[in-house]
């Protein structure tokens, strides 16, 4: 049978590993909510007011998802250092939860009502669920030292 | 003269030990730390791929640089703000620990970078919308600036790998 051992993760066996894929998740993780706060705001009606949302979305959309990538990619590679610590981890489960809501979120009804160019008032609604829900997944993931 | 006495008494000033001792208000300053990167950081990065030529080019180079520029001084104030409070609770850690000190070299560079590039570039942004060709001036101060930011996240994550010898 074919058991795990984190203890051979290369991430656990150079010192520098895990701190660089740590590095490497915050910067691609900045890169994609930034991306979707520029969105944000000009749903917010608060900036970028210049352009319209539909705009907006379609300059920023390679990057958030090149972002997202990086994050998933990373992600799953931090996880891979010691699941059972991150899986029985309070913090870990609503990230999850809440990351999970985000992503359905900005793919589903943030894009549609962005690309509509909506009115002033469901904008603010979507645009705030939005950055409540990015903020979570980022408050969930620092709380896993703490949980 | 060494600063350490400074950073001995910020650190056991109450409000200092308070913030240290607290279960919540530790973690959720560190997170809010964190969040300000994520909301702001992208915002800094954009500008700086605009000027590039590499993002966003359906909008002006002024549209971008004008537009974000008070979400990215708000963001500047919340992630400072809540780094100085960090640094506040762990002083004595702080001072001994390299990477904090790389970190306030490079932000020190930051604040060079602003001076010594605002008049060419992030004040001169009409100049540069008529520009045919971006000046070499603005694309370096594009790239320094995506050096210094990256740099800044990195050494900030390092400072909590640092082992302070006892």
């Amino acid at each position: 049978m074919l058991v795990y051992d984190p203890s051979t993760n290369p991430l656990n066996n150079n010192e520098w590993a895990f701190p660089l894929a740590e590095i490497i998740h915050i910067a691609s993780f900045a890169v994609a909510i930034g991306t979707i706060t520029i969105v944000d705001l000009r749903l917010l009606g608060v900036g970028m007011r210049r352009q319209s949302s539909a705009q907006l979305l379609k300059d920023t959309t390679p990057w958030t998802l090149a972002g997202l990538a990086i994050v998933l990619i990373s992600g799953p590679l931090i996880f891979s250092s010691d699941p059972n610590m991150y899986l029985n981890n309070p913090g870990f489960q609503f990230k999850m939860w809440a990351l999970l809501a985000a992503i359905v979120y900005n793919y589903t009804i943030h894009r549609k009502v962005a690309k509509s160019n909506p009115s002033p008032m469901l904008g603010k609604l979507v645009g705030g669920v939005s950055l409540a829900l990015w903020v979570s997944v980022v408050f969930g993931g620092l709380f896993i030292a703490f949980t | 003269m060494s600063l350490f006495p400074f950073f001995h008494w910020l650190q056991q000033t109450e409000f200092g030990t308070a913030l240290r001792e607290s279960a919540l208000v530790y973690p959720i300053v560190m997170a809010s730390h964190l969040t300000g990167m994520a909301l702001f950081g992208g915002l800094i990065l954009m500008t700086d791929l605009r000027i590039l030529g590499i993002a966003m080019r359906s909008s002006s180079v002024s549209d971008v640089i004008v537009q974000l520029r008070l979400w990215k001084r708000l963001g500047l104030v919340m992630v400072a703000g809540c780094g100085i409070l960090l640094a506040w609770s762990k002083a004595e850690y702080y001072y001994q620990n390299p990477y904090f000190w790389i970190k306030m070299a490079l932000l020190l560079l930051v604040g060079v970078h602003a001076l010594v590039f605002r008049k060419s570039v992030y004040n001169n942004t009409a100049e540069l919308d008529r520009a045919r060709v971006m000046p070499t001036q603005a694309k370096v101060a594009a790239c320094l600036s995506l050096v210094l930011w990256i740099g800044l996240v990195s050494a900030g994550r390092l400072i909590g790998y640092y082992e302070v010898k006892p």
